[in-house]
Protein backbone atom coordinates (compact mmCIF):
# COMPACT_ATOMS: atom_id res chain seq x y z
CA UNK A 1 0.00 0.00 0.00
CA UNK A 2 1.37 3.34 -1.02
CA UNK A 3 0.72 6.41 1.03
CA UNK A 4 0.35 9.75 -0.63
CA UNK A 5 -0.15 12.54 1.85
CA UNK A 6 -0.05 15.19 -0.87
CA UNK A 7 -3.69 14.25 -1.47
CA UNK A 8 -4.55 15.91 1.78
CA UNK A 9 -2.81 19.11 0.74
CA UNK A 10 -5.22 19.45 -2.17
CA UNK A 11 -8.05 19.77 0.29
CA UNK A 12 -6.36 22.07 2.76
CA UNK A 13 -8.84 24.89 2.27
CA UNK A 14 -11.81 22.63 2.93
CA UNK A 15 -10.09 21.21 6.01
CA UNK A 16 -9.26 24.70 7.27
CA UNK A 17 -12.90 25.67 6.88
CA UNK A 18 -13.95 22.57 8.79
CA UNK A 19 -11.46 23.34 11.55
CA UNK A 20 -12.78 26.87 11.74
CA UNK A 21 -16.33 25.52 12.18
CA UNK A 22 -15.12 23.15 14.91
CA UNK A 23 -13.33 25.97 16.71
CA UNK A 24 -16.30 28.34 16.46
CA UNK A 25 -18.68 25.68 17.70
CA UNK A 26 -16.36 24.77 20.57
CA UNK A 27 -15.74 28.36 21.64
CA UNK A 28 -19.42 29.31 21.55
CA UNK A 29 -20.37 26.23 23.55
CA UNK A 30 -17.55 26.84 26.04
CA UNK A 31 -18.79 30.35 26.77
CA UNK A 32 -22.50 29.45 26.90
CA UNK A 33 -21.86 26.12 28.63
CA UNK A 34 -19.66 27.62 31.36
CA UNK A 35 -22.20 30.35 32.05
CA UNK A 36 -24.99 27.78 32.23
CA UNK A 37 -22.82 25.45 34.32
CA UNK A 38 -22.06 28.23 36.77
CA UNK A 39 -25.76 28.97 37.27
CA UNK A 40 -26.62 25.29 37.57
CA UNK A 41 -23.74 24.82 40.02
CA UNK A 42 -25.23 27.58 42.17
CA UNK A 43 -28.72 26.12 41.77
CA UNK A 44 -27.51 22.80 43.09
CA UNK A 45 -26.52 24.45 46.35
CA UNK A 46 -29.80 26.38 46.51
CA UNK A 47 -31.91 26.46 49.65
CA UNK A 48 -35.00 25.53 47.67
CA UNK A 49 -35.46 21.77 47.39
CA UNK A 50 -37.32 22.17 44.10
CA UNK A 51 -34.48 24.13 42.48
CA UNK A 52 -32.00 21.55 43.76
CA UNK A 53 -34.07 18.65 42.44
CA UNK A 54 -34.64 20.14 38.98
CA UNK A 55 -30.98 21.04 38.52
CA UNK A 56 -29.86 17.60 39.74
CA UNK A 57 -32.12 15.80 37.27
CA UNK A 58 -30.78 17.95 34.46
CA UNK A 59 -27.15 17.32 35.37
CA UNK A 60 -27.54 13.59 35.95
CA UNK A 61 -29.47 13.19 32.72
CA UNK A 62 -26.84 14.87 30.58
CA UNK A 63 -23.99 13.16 32.37
CA UNK A 64 -25.67 9.79 32.18
CA UNK A 65 -26.56 9.61 28.49
CA UNK A 66 -24.36 9.48 25.37
CA UNK A 67 -23.68 12.86 23.81
CA UNK A 68 -24.64 11.41 20.46
CA UNK A 69 -28.17 10.67 21.68
CA UNK A 70 -28.47 14.17 23.13
CA UNK A 71 -27.40 15.56 19.81
CA UNK A 72 -29.87 13.44 17.84
CA UNK A 73 -32.60 14.22 20.30
CA UNK A 74 -32.13 17.97 19.95
CA UNK A 75 -31.75 17.62 16.20
CA UNK A 76 -34.76 15.38 15.51
CA UNK A 77 -37.11 15.64 18.48
CA UNK A 78 -36.85 19.26 19.57
CA UNK A 79 -38.15 20.63 16.23
CA UNK A 80 -41.12 18.27 16.49
CA UNK A 81 -41.91 19.42 20.00
CA UNK A 82 -41.33 23.12 19.38
CA UNK A 83 -42.79 23.01 15.89
CA UNK A 84 -39.88 25.01 14.45
CA UNK A 85 -37.08 23.97 12.14
CA UNK A 86 -33.67 24.55 13.70
CA UNK A 87 -30.61 25.06 11.51
CA UNK A 88 -28.04 22.27 11.97
CA UNK A 89 -25.50 24.56 13.53
CA UNK A 90 -28.02 25.86 16.06
CA UNK A 91 -29.02 22.41 17.24
CA UNK A 92 -25.35 21.48 17.52
CA UNK A 93 -24.79 24.52 19.72
CA UNK A 94 -27.83 23.80 21.87
CA UNK A 95 -26.87 20.17 22.39
CA UNK A 96 -23.22 20.78 23.19
CA UNK A 97 -24.06 23.77 25.41
CA UNK A 98 -26.49 21.69 27.45
CA UNK A 99 -23.89 18.95 27.71
CA UNK A 100 -21.12 21.39 28.65
CA UNK A 101 -23.42 23.06 31.17
CA UNK A 102 -24.03 19.77 32.94
CA UNK A 103 -20.35 18.86 33.03
CA UNK A 104 -19.07 22.26 34.18
CA UNK A 105 -21.81 22.63 36.79
CA UNK A 106 -20.19 19.72 38.61
CA UNK A 107 -16.85 21.49 38.36
CA UNK A 108 -18.29 24.69 39.80
CA UNK A 109 -20.17 22.83 42.51
CA UNK A 110 -17.04 21.06 43.68
CA UNK A 111 -15.04 24.29 43.71
CA UNK A 112 -17.76 26.16 45.62
CA UNK A 113 -17.69 23.39 48.20
CA UNK A 114 -13.93 23.59 48.46
CA UNK A 115 -14.12 27.13 49.87
CA UNK A 116 -13.98 26.13 53.51
CA UNK A 117 -16.12 27.00 56.48
CA UNK A 118 -13.13 28.95 57.90
CA UNK A 119 -13.34 31.46 55.08
CA UNK A 120 -16.96 32.12 55.94
CA UNK A 121 -16.11 32.49 59.63
CA UNK A 122 -13.48 35.05 58.70
CA UNK A 123 -16.03 36.93 56.59
CA UNK A 124 -18.48 37.09 59.48
CA UNK A 125 -15.80 38.08 61.96
CA UNK A 126 -14.94 40.97 59.63
CA UNK A 127 -18.59 41.94 59.41
CA UNK A 128 -18.75 41.49 55.64
CA UNK A 129 -22.34 41.60 54.38
CA UNK A 130 -23.58 38.50 52.57
CA UNK A 131 -23.25 40.13 49.15
CA UNK A 132 -19.59 40.98 49.74
CA UNK A 133 -18.90 37.51 51.15
CA UNK A 134 -20.14 36.02 47.91
CA UNK A 135 -18.67 38.47 45.39
CA UNK A 136 -15.32 39.22 47.03
CA UNK A 137 -14.44 36.00 48.82
CA UNK A 138 -16.38 32.91 47.80
CA UNK A 139 -16.85 33.35 44.06
CA UNK A 140 -13.31 34.47 43.22
CA UNK A 141 -11.85 31.51 45.09
CA UNK A 142 -14.35 29.08 43.62
CA UNK A 143 -13.69 30.29 40.08
CA UNK A 144 -9.92 30.16 40.57
CA UNK A 145 -10.16 26.63 41.87
CA UNK A 146 -12.44 25.65 39.02
CA UNK A 147 -10.11 26.84 36.26
CA UNK A 148 -7.93 23.71 35.85
CA UNK A 149 -10.92 21.36 35.67
CA UNK A 150 -12.76 23.80 33.41
CA UNK A 151 -9.82 23.73 31.02
CA UNK A 152 -9.97 19.92 30.91
CA UNK A 153 -13.71 20.20 30.32
CA UNK A 154 -12.97 22.50 27.37
CA UNK A 155 -10.44 20.09 25.88
CA UNK A 156 -13.00 17.28 26.17
CA UNK A 157 -15.63 19.41 24.52
CA UNK A 158 -13.29 20.21 21.65
CA UNK A 159 -12.87 16.48 21.03
CA UNK A 160 -16.54 15.57 21.65
CA UNK A 161 -17.56 18.25 19.16
CA UNK A 162 -16.57 15.85 16.35
CA UNK A 163 -19.89 14.12 17.04
CA UNK A 164 -21.80 16.98 15.39
CA UNK A 165 -20.64 15.64 12.04
CA UNK A 166 -23.29 12.97 12.58
CA UNK A 167 -26.05 15.55 12.14
CA UNK A 168 -24.45 17.05 9.07
CA UNK A 169 -22.60 20.04 10.50
CA UNK A 170 -19.57 20.66 8.29
CA UNK A 171 -16.94 20.57 11.02
CA UNK A 172 -13.41 19.22 10.74
CA UNK A 173 -14.57 15.64 11.27
CA UNK A 174 -17.38 15.92 8.71
CA UNK A 175 -15.11 17.38 6.04
CA UNK A 176 -12.39 14.85 6.77
CA UNK A 177 -14.83 12.00 6.45
CA UNK A 178 -16.18 13.34 3.15
CA UNK A 179 -12.73 13.78 1.65
CA UNK A 180 -11.78 10.33 2.87
CA UNK A 181 -14.86 8.78 1.24
CA UNK A 182 -14.53 10.66 -2.02
CA UNK A 183 -10.81 10.04 -2.48
CA UNK A 184 -10.83 6.53 -1.05
CA UNK A 185 -7.74 7.54 0.91
CA UNK A 186 -8.90 7.03 4.49
CA UNK A 187 -5.45 6.35 5.92
CA UNK A 188 -3.89 9.62 4.81
CA UNK A 189 -6.93 11.81 5.36
CA UNK A 190 -8.12 10.46 8.69
CA UNK A 191 -4.59 10.36 10.06
CA UNK A 192 -4.09 14.01 9.22
CA UNK A 193 -7.47 14.93 10.70
CA UNK A 194 -6.60 13.07 13.89
CA UNK A 195 -3.27 14.87 13.99
CA UNK A 196 -4.98 18.26 13.68
CA UNK A 197 -7.22 17.45 16.65
CA UNK A 198 -4.20 16.23 18.57
CA UNK A 199 -2.01 19.23 17.81
CA UNK A 200 -4.64 21.50 19.32
CA UNK A 201 -5.80 19.33 22.21
CA UNK A 202 -2.44 18.09 23.44
CA UNK A 203 -0.79 21.43 24.33
CA UNK A 204 -4.06 22.53 25.96
CA UNK A 205 -4.11 19.40 28.10
CA UNK A 206 -0.51 20.06 29.09
CA UNK A 207 -1.31 23.65 29.91
CA UNK A 208 -3.98 22.42 32.30
CA UNK A 209 -1.49 20.76 34.64
CA UNK A 210 0.72 23.83 34.52
CA UNK A 211 -2.13 26.17 35.39
CA UNK A 212 -3.30 23.75 38.06
CA UNK A 213 0.05 23.74 39.82
CA UNK A 214 0.20 27.52 39.75
CA UNK A 215 -3.29 28.02 41.11
CA UNK A 216 -2.89 25.42 43.81
CA UNK A 217 0.39 27.00 44.87
CA UNK A 218 -1.34 30.35 45.11
CA UNK A 219 -4.39 29.14 46.99
CA UNK A 220 -2.54 26.95 49.45
CA UNK A 221 -3.20 29.16 52.43
CA UNK B 1 -15.18 62.78 92.49
CA UNK B 2 -18.22 61.41 90.82
CA UNK B 3 -18.66 57.71 90.65
CA UNK B 4 -19.71 56.83 87.15
CA UNK B 5 -21.22 53.46 86.55
CA UNK B 6 -19.51 51.72 83.69
CA UNK B 7 -21.26 48.61 82.43
CA UNK B 8 -19.30 45.40 81.89
CA UNK B 9 -17.78 45.16 78.43
CA UNK B 10 -19.10 41.65 77.99
CA UNK B 11 -21.66 39.95 80.14
CA UNK B 12 -22.45 36.33 79.41
CA UNK B 13 -25.43 34.99 81.32
CA UNK B 14 -26.38 31.32 81.68
CA UNK B 15 -25.20 30.54 78.21
CA UNK B 16 -26.25 27.15 76.87
CA UNK B 17 -24.95 25.84 73.59
CA UNK B 18 -25.11 22.43 72.00
CA UNK B 19 -24.17 21.01 68.65
CA UNK B 20 -27.15 18.81 67.90
CA UNK B 21 -29.20 17.05 70.56
CA UNK B 22 -26.37 14.97 72.00
CA UNK B 23 -23.45 17.35 72.21
CA UNK B 24 -24.02 19.76 75.07
CA UNK B 25 -20.98 22.02 75.09
CA UNK B 26 -21.77 25.07 77.21
CA UNK B 27 -24.01 24.35 80.17
CA UNK B 28 -24.99 27.60 81.77
CA UNK B 29 -21.88 29.71 81.49
CA UNK B 30 -21.59 33.08 83.26
CA UNK B 31 -18.78 35.50 82.58
CA UNK B 32 -18.50 39.19 83.23
CA UNK B 33 -15.64 41.05 81.65
CA UNK B 34 -14.84 44.62 82.64
CA UNK B 35 -13.53 47.20 80.16
CA UNK B 36 -9.76 46.99 79.78
CA UNK B 37 -9.55 43.44 81.07
CA UNK B 38 -7.51 40.77 79.37
CA UNK B 39 -9.13 37.46 80.10
CA UNK B 40 -7.28 34.23 79.42
CA UNK B 41 -9.48 31.18 79.16
CA UNK B 42 -7.86 27.85 79.92
CA UNK B 43 -9.31 24.39 80.23
CA UNK B 44 -9.24 20.81 79.01
CA UNK B 45 -9.63 19.97 75.35
CA UNK B 46 -13.26 19.78 74.35
CA UNK B 47 -14.27 21.92 77.30
CA UNK B 48 -15.90 24.50 75.08
CA UNK B 49 -13.29 27.29 74.97
CA UNK B 50 -13.41 27.70 71.21
CA UNK B 51 -17.16 27.41 71.29
CA UNK B 52 -17.36 30.23 73.84
CA UNK B 53 -15.24 32.52 71.68
CA UNK B 54 -17.17 31.59 68.55
CA UNK B 55 -20.44 32.37 70.30
CA UNK B 56 -19.13 35.75 71.45
CA UNK B 57 -17.97 36.43 67.89
CA UNK B 58 -21.52 35.76 66.72
CA UNK B 59 -20.54 32.72 64.66
CA UNK B 60 -22.79 30.22 66.42
CA UNK B 61 -26.42 29.80 67.32
CA UNK B 62 -27.12 29.42 71.02
CA UNK B 63 -29.72 27.35 72.87
CA UNK B 64 -30.46 29.84 75.61
CA UNK B 65 -28.91 32.60 77.66
CA UNK B 66 -27.79 36.05 76.67
CA UNK B 67 -24.78 38.22 76.04
CA UNK B 68 -24.60 41.96 76.40
CA UNK B 69 -21.81 44.12 75.05
CA UNK B 70 -21.02 47.46 76.61
CA UNK B 71 -24.37 47.27 78.39
CA UNK B 72 -26.30 46.77 75.15
CA UNK B 73 -28.13 43.56 74.28
CA UNK B 74 -25.99 41.63 71.79
CA UNK B 75 -26.96 37.98 71.60
CA UNK B 76 -30.10 36.36 72.93
CA UNK B 77 -32.42 33.56 72.08
CA UNK B 78 -36.08 34.26 71.83
CA UNK B 79 -39.45 33.06 70.75
CA UNK B 80 -40.93 29.62 70.82
CA UNK B 81 -38.40 28.22 68.36
CA UNK B 82 -35.52 29.72 70.37
CA UNK B 83 -34.16 31.65 67.44
CA UNK B 84 -30.74 33.18 68.08
CA UNK B 85 -30.84 36.94 67.73
CA UNK B 86 -27.52 38.62 67.02
CA UNK B 87 -27.12 42.38 66.79
CA UNK B 88 -24.80 42.59 63.79
CA UNK B 89 -24.04 46.23 64.53
CA UNK B 90 -22.59 45.21 67.90
CA UNK B 91 -20.82 42.27 66.31
CA UNK B 92 -18.81 44.68 64.17
CA UNK B 93 -17.03 45.98 67.25
CA UNK B 94 -15.54 42.56 67.95
CA UNK B 95 -12.56 41.11 66.11
CA UNK B 96 -11.31 37.54 66.11
CA UNK B 97 -8.18 35.65 65.13
CA UNK B 98 -8.43 31.91 64.70
CA UNK B 99 -6.08 29.01 65.24
CA UNK B 100 -5.99 28.15 61.59
CA UNK B 101 -5.10 30.79 59.09
CA UNK B 102 -8.16 32.42 57.69
CA UNK B 103 -6.61 34.99 55.42
CA UNK B 104 -8.21 35.25 52.00
CA UNK B 105 -5.72 33.35 49.81
CA UNK B 106 -6.70 35.07 46.56
CA UNK B 107 -6.00 38.54 47.95
CA UNK B 108 -2.67 40.16 48.75
CA UNK B 109 -1.84 41.12 52.31
CA UNK B 110 -2.84 44.72 51.67
CA UNK B 111 -6.10 43.69 49.98
CA UNK B 112 -6.86 41.39 52.92
CA UNK B 113 -6.51 44.37 55.23
CA UNK B 114 -8.57 46.90 53.31
CA UNK B 115 -11.41 44.64 52.14
CA UNK B 116 -13.60 45.04 55.22
CA UNK B 117 -12.94 48.76 55.87
CA UNK B 118 -13.78 49.60 52.26
CA UNK B 119 -16.75 47.26 51.89
CA UNK B 120 -18.24 47.50 55.37
CA UNK B 121 -17.55 51.06 56.41
CA UNK B 122 -17.28 52.58 52.96
CA UNK B 123 -13.86 53.94 53.80
CA UNK B 124 -11.95 55.58 50.94
CA UNK B 125 -9.45 53.18 49.45
CA UNK B 126 -6.48 55.55 49.76
CA UNK B 127 -7.21 56.15 53.41
CA UNK B 128 -7.61 52.46 54.15
CA UNK B 129 -4.32 51.73 52.38
CA UNK B 130 -2.54 54.39 54.44
CA UNK B 131 -3.86 52.88 57.67
CA UNK B 132 -3.04 49.37 56.51
CA UNK B 133 0.52 50.33 55.66
CA UNK B 134 0.98 51.95 59.04
CA UNK B 135 -0.28 48.81 60.78
CA UNK B 136 1.92 46.54 58.70
CA UNK B 137 4.87 48.78 59.47
CA UNK B 138 4.13 48.49 63.17
CA UNK B 139 3.97 44.71 62.96
CA UNK B 140 7.18 44.42 60.94
CA UNK B 141 5.34 43.41 57.81
CA UNK B 142 5.80 46.48 55.62
CA UNK B 143 7.77 44.48 53.05
CA UNK B 144 4.98 41.94 52.72
CA UNK B 145 2.15 44.27 51.73
CA UNK B 146 1.96 42.91 48.21
CA UNK B 147 2.69 39.27 49.02
CA UNK B 148 0.01 36.63 48.97
CA UNK B 149 -0.77 34.56 52.08
CA UNK B 150 0.80 31.46 50.53
CA UNK B 151 4.11 33.31 50.41
CA UNK B 152 4.14 34.03 54.14
CA UNK B 153 5.35 32.01 57.12
CA UNK B 154 2.80 30.89 59.67
CA UNK B 155 3.86 33.61 62.08
CA UNK B 156 3.56 36.29 59.43
CA UNK B 157 0.11 35.01 58.47
CA UNK B 158 -1.12 35.28 62.03
CA UNK B 159 0.29 38.78 62.37
CA UNK B 160 -1.49 39.77 59.18
CA UNK B 161 -4.69 38.23 60.53
CA UNK B 162 -4.34 40.35 63.67
CA UNK B 163 -3.68 43.48 61.63
CA UNK B 164 -6.70 42.71 59.45
CA UNK B 165 -8.95 42.53 62.51
CA UNK B 166 -7.47 45.74 63.93
CA UNK B 167 -8.32 47.63 60.74
CA UNK B 168 -11.90 47.73 61.99
CA UNK B 169 -10.95 49.33 65.34
CA UNK B 170 -12.49 46.56 67.46
CA UNK B 171 -13.45 47.22 71.04
CA UNK B 172 -12.72 43.60 71.91
CA UNK B 173 -10.31 41.11 70.38
CA UNK B 174 -10.75 37.35 70.58
CA UNK B 175 -7.75 35.07 70.11
CA UNK B 176 -8.35 31.33 69.86
CA UNK B 177 -5.08 29.43 70.20
CA UNK B 178 -3.51 31.64 67.57
CA UNK B 179 -0.05 30.17 68.07
CA UNK B 180 -0.81 26.48 68.43
CA UNK B 181 -0.53 25.72 64.73
CA UNK B 182 2.82 27.48 64.53
CA UNK B 183 6.34 26.11 64.54
CA UNK B 184 7.82 26.80 67.99
CA UNK B 185 10.30 29.38 66.72
CA UNK B 186 7.46 31.48 65.27
CA UNK B 187 5.34 31.63 68.40
CA UNK B 188 7.18 34.53 70.00
CA UNK B 189 6.73 37.00 67.14
CA UNK B 190 2.96 36.54 67.26
CA UNK B 191 2.78 36.73 71.05
CA UNK B 192 4.85 39.91 70.97
CA UNK B 193 2.28 41.55 68.73
CA UNK B 194 -0.52 40.61 71.10
CA UNK B 195 1.49 41.85 74.10
CA UNK B 196 1.98 45.11 72.20
CA UNK B 197 -1.80 45.40 71.89
CA UNK B 198 -2.18 44.62 75.57
CA UNK B 199 0.18 47.46 76.38
CA UNK B 200 -2.28 49.75 74.62
CA UNK B 201 -5.10 48.45 76.80
CA UNK B 202 -6.94 46.57 74.09
CA UNK B 203 -9.56 44.42 75.82
CA UNK B 204 -9.11 40.81 74.82
CA UNK B 205 -10.19 37.30 75.49
CA UNK B 206 -7.55 34.70 74.80
CA UNK B 207 -7.56 30.93 74.67
CA UNK B 208 -4.04 29.57 74.99
CA UNK B 209 -2.11 26.57 76.25
CA UNK B 210 1.06 28.63 76.57
CA UNK B 211 1.74 29.15 80.28
CA UNK B 212 4.35 31.86 79.79
CA UNK B 213 2.06 33.79 77.51
CA UNK B 214 -0.95 33.34 79.78
CA UNK B 215 0.93 34.70 82.76
CA UNK B 216 2.28 37.67 80.83
CA UNK B 217 -0.87 38.73 79.11
CA UNK B 218 -3.68 37.95 81.53
CA UNK B 219 -5.24 40.40 83.91
CA UNK B 220 -7.61 37.59 84.78
CA UNK B 221 -7.78 33.86 84.16
CA UNK B 222 -10.84 31.71 83.77
CA UNK B 223 -10.66 27.95 84.05
CA UNK B 224 -13.44 26.47 82.04
CA UNK B 225 -14.31 22.78 82.07
CA UNK B 226 -17.36 20.71 81.30
CA UNK B 227 -19.09 23.71 79.78
CA UNK B 228 -19.02 25.90 82.88
CA UNK B 229 -16.64 28.24 84.70
CA UNK B 230 -14.82 26.30 87.40
CA UNK B 231 -12.49 28.99 88.65
CA UNK B 232 -12.12 32.64 87.90
CA UNK B 233 -9.56 35.04 89.33
CA UNK B 234 -6.29 36.90 88.95
CA UNK B 235 -3.52 34.98 87.12
CA UNK B 236 -1.42 34.54 90.27
CA UNK B 237 -4.29 32.73 91.89
CA UNK B 238 -5.67 30.57 89.09
CA UNK B 239 -2.31 29.70 87.55
CA UNK B 240 -0.24 29.85 90.74
CA UNK B 241 -2.31 28.55 93.61
CA UNK B 242 -5.68 27.44 92.33
CA UNK B 243 -8.45 26.96 94.85
CA UNK B 244 -10.32 24.31 92.96
CA UNK B 245 -9.13 20.74 92.81
CA UNK B 246 -9.98 20.45 89.11
CA UNK B 247 -8.00 23.55 88.23
CA UNK B 248 -5.02 22.25 90.15
CA UNK B 249 -5.17 18.88 88.37
CA UNK B 250 -5.41 20.54 85.00
CA UNK B 251 -2.54 22.91 85.59
CA UNK B 252 -0.34 20.14 86.96
CA UNK B 253 -1.12 17.98 83.98
CA UNK B 254 -0.91 20.52 81.20
CA UNK B 255 1.70 22.94 82.40
CA UNK B 256 3.69 20.37 84.39
CA UNK B 257 4.98 23.01 86.73
CA UNK B 258 2.96 25.19 89.04
CA UNK B 259 4.17 28.37 90.54
N1 LIG C 1 -19.26 22.22 64.68
C1 LIG C 1 -19.33 21.26 65.64
N2 LIG C 1 -20.18 20.23 65.50
C2 LIG C 1 -20.27 19.28 66.45
N3 LIG C 1 -19.52 19.26 67.55
C3 LIG C 1 -18.67 20.25 67.76
C4 LIG C 1 -18.50 21.29 66.79
N4 LIG C 1 -17.56 22.14 67.25
C5 LIG C 1 -17.15 21.65 68.43
N5 LIG C 1 -17.80 20.51 68.73
C6 LIG C 1 -17.64 19.72 69.96
O1 LIG C 1 -17.88 20.55 71.05
C7 LIG C 1 -16.99 20.27 72.10
C8 LIG C 1 -16.28 21.53 72.53
O2 LIG C 1 -15.45 21.95 71.48
P1 LIG C 1 -14.51 23.22 71.56
O3 LIG C 1 -13.80 23.30 70.26
O4 LIG C 1 -15.29 24.40 71.98
O5 LIG C 1 -13.50 22.83 72.72
P2 LIG C 1 -12.14 23.52 73.14
O6 LIG C 1 -12.24 23.77 74.59
O7 LIG C 1 -11.84 24.67 72.26
O8 LIG C 1 -11.08 22.36 72.89
P3 LIG C 1 -9.59 22.46 72.36
O9 LIG C 1 -8.72 22.81 73.53
O10 LIG C 1 -9.31 21.06 71.88
O11 LIG C 1 -9.54 23.47 71.29
C9 LIG C 1 -16.06 19.18 71.62
O12 LIG C 1 -16.51 17.95 72.14
C10 LIG C 1 -16.23 19.21 70.13
O13 LIG C 1 -16.08 17.94 69.60
MG1 LIG D 1 -10.41 25.09 70.75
Amino acid sequence: MELDFSIVARFQNALALGLWTTIQLTLICIVLGCALGFLIGLARTSRSAVVRAVSSVYVEFFRGTPVLIQLFWIFFCLPLILGVELPNFASGIIALTLYMGAITSETFRASLKSVGREQLDACIALGLPRRVQVTSVILPQAVLRAIPTLLSNCVSLFKESALVSAVGIADLMFIGQNISNNTARPVEVLTIVALIYFIIAFPLARAVSLVERRILAKLAI
Amino acid sequence: MTMSFSPPLVKVESLHKSYGPNIQVLKGLDIEMKPGERVVVIGPSGGGKSTLLRVIMGLEKIDSGSITFGGKPYISSAGRDKKTIIDTEVRRSIGMVFQHYTLFPHLSVLQNLILAPCKVRGEKKEIAIKRAQALLERFGLAAKANSYPAQLSGGQKQRVAIARALMLDPKLMLFDEVTSALDPELVAEVEQVILQLAAQNMPMMIVTHDMWFARNIASRVIFCAGGAVVEDGPPEQVLGSPKEERTRDFIDRVFHIRQ
